[in-house]
């Protein structure tokens, strides 16, 4: 497990709700495997808990949240969703989470 | 010199004092983009960096290689300082010139073969681009091969490709695009992978091909071989029956799955915004990678005025005259300023008027739209001289009859950042016509006459000016 993680929402309350939810993270430790994409079933707390890794959520358009939450993954989920191509990523998300 | 490969083409703009090589260290998680994002934006050089950050000195990046028309020059073997309407002219004239490819059994792009688990993407020095972007893009200037499920069609295209891990991509070509079209009718349906090759670093006119407005059909890599002037050698990938340009440095060769998605974008675009356009994506893994020995990654720092600026742009304006003379539009020059990010047309026409101008905003529309806004000018004016062009729109388009809106559905760029997130999801938009012609009813005797030395000064002074200004050495 990593450090530091970011991930992309494009609702922050369903990734803030206090329950897990599904995500994409991308590993923020430096080196040649910087950015990797994970995805995970997790629980996100704002503000960060202690011994938590640290979550930056960025917008659909890449804009930082300056502030920092912190992530316990539960599961580790399979690295692509059931979906047909151009289907919408958030959506998968969401069923994956069901 | 001609250039047929990458390589050679990196040894011409040197040559011609448009690439800087950088042998320090630099980071490519920002920086190594950084610095090619500003070069776009001052019209400067295209860079080679030698030595990128965790990786073995054999692994080099270009950034940038034709972001500017010089540059693009140089990529089709002609002079660099070329007049622009003159490059636009020669292009035109080669774009009629199909030159089919050759099949030859091996080449440079083989000397490396990858495959199966050995495959790493992370093992590729591929730049994280901007901050912010939903993860390092592996294709931005690039060459995505793809075939027909039910015909002999095989499309070249330029596709943006982001990695996931170390063998699944994600990327964006729009569902409207030809490689879209493919995979959405015939594979698809059907359940099956699509195999593509990602091609990165072939010769300049392969990617100019690749990025071109080119029909339906068509078959870019004799269109390739038409704009460079010499056949295009092609050979067979590894894991699939595509075939690629033999003197590629980077070979992707990868399935798009037909019914897997996962994260791609965000990423800031060619029209110089990051427009929030994730979600709408396809998902591949990859089979293989081939390169070359000492292999150059391209990058283009996809932005404001980026190499589509240039690529997209020139193919583009000739693809637009050709469809309005077959229109019967009485089109003189259609010019795409690169500064316009891909969304502004200018078009000159020897008649104009609300008529021809709502004709033409139609016609542009009809299937795909990605022109946004098209000024629409006398024959008077000349297209390539955007002094000129902003001069006739700012004084000759009349802010209410002047305006020609159409609006459409499912057709949409969902790049343009003018749009809501709502318009980009459902590709809903619309294009504008600036009709900056004088309305054909007007009597001469009363239409305003220009104030500039061509118009409103005789021959015979117009002659003295020029000589003066000869003799002054200005």
């Amino acid at each position: 497990m990593a450090d530091e993680y970011e991930t992309f929402v494009r609702d922050t309350t369903r990734v803030l709700s206090g329950r897990d939810c599904v995500l994409t993270l991308r590993d923020l430790t430096e080196g040649r495997s910087k950015y990797r994409g994970i995805n995970v079933r997790a629980v996100v707390s704002r503000p960060p808990r202690a011994g938590e890794p640290i979550l930056w959520i960025r917008s659909v358009v890449g804009l930082k949240d300056p502030e920092p939450c912190s992530l316990r993954i539960v599961e580790e989920l399979p690295e692509t969703f059931v979906g047909a191509p151009y289907s919408d990523y958030f959506t998968a998300l969401e069923r994956a989470q069901r | 010199m001609v250039s047929n490969d990458f390589r050679s083409f990196l040894a011409a703009i040197g040559s011609s004092g448009d690439l800087v090589t950088i042998n320090d260290q630099v980071d490519w998680d920002q920086e190594l983009s950084g610095i090619g994002r500003l070069s776009c934006e001052r019209d400067g050089p295209a860079f080679i960096f030698n030595n990128v950050k965790d990786y073995a000195p054999d692994w080099r990046v270009a950034t940038n290689p034709i972001a500017t028309w010089r540059r693009l020059a140089v990529g089709l073997n002609l002079p660099a300082e070329i007049p622009l309407r003159d490059l636009y002219q020669t292009y035109a004239d080669r774009e009629g010139t199909m030159i089919p490819p050759v099949i030859v059994s091996d080449g440079p792009c083989k000397e490396v073969k990858i495959s199966g688990d050995e495959v790493n993407l992370f093992d590729l020095p591929v730049p994280m681009v901007h901050d912010g972007d939903g993860g390092r893009y592996l294709g931005t200037w690039d060459l995505v091969v793809s075939k027909d499920a039910n015909s002999d069609w095989v499309n070249w295209g330029m596709y943006r490709f982001m990695i996931h891990n170390e063998r699944i991509l994600t990327g964006y070509p729009r569902p409207t695009s030809h490689l879209g079209k493919m995979l959405l009718d015939g594979y698809v349906p059907l359940g099956k992978g699509m195999p593509i090759a990602i091609v990165i670093g072939a010769d300049i006119p392969s990617h100019i091909a690749a990025a071109a407005t080119f029909r339906i059909a068509g078959n870019e890599a004799e269109l390739a071989g038409g704009l460079g002037g010499y056949p295009i050698d092609l050979v067979k990938c590894e894991t699939s029956s595509l075939y690629v340009p033999t003197s590629a440095e980077i070979v992707i060769e990868a399935e798009i799955y037909p019914d897997r998605i996962a994260q791609e974008g965000p990423y800031g675009e060619y029209p110089g915004y990051r427009s929030g356009e994730m979600g709408n994506s396809v998902c591949a893994r990859v089979t293989a990678i081939t390169h070359r020995r000492d292999p150059i990654l391209t990058l283009d720092t996809t932005g404001f005025k980026d190499s589509s600026a240039t690529t997209t742009s020139i193919s583009g304006a000739i693809a637009i005259k050709r469809r309005l003379e077959k229109h019967g539009v009485p089109v003189v020059d259609v010019y795409i300023p690169p500064e316009g990010g891909v969304h502004l047309a200018v078009v000159s026409v020897r008649k104009g008027g609300s008529e021809i101008a709502q004709q033409v905003v139609e016609i542009l529309t009809a299937r795909r739209a990605l022109m946004s806004k098209i000024i629409i000018v006398d024959d008077d004016v000349d297209v390539f001289n955007m002094s000129a062009v902003i001069h006739a729109f700012a004084t000759k388009c009349h802010p209410d009859r002047g305006t020609h809106i159409h609006r459409y559905e499912g057709r949409a760029n969902a790049l343009t950042p003018a749009y809501s997130l709502e318009e980009r999801v459902a590709h809903s938009g619309a294009t504008v016509a600036f009709d900056s012609t004088w309305p054909p009813e007007w009597p001469v005797e009363t239409t305003p006459i220009r104030a500039t030395l061509d118009s409103m000064y005789s021959p015979e002074i117009q002659k003295l000016v020029t000589e003066r200004y000869k003799l002054l050495g200005l």
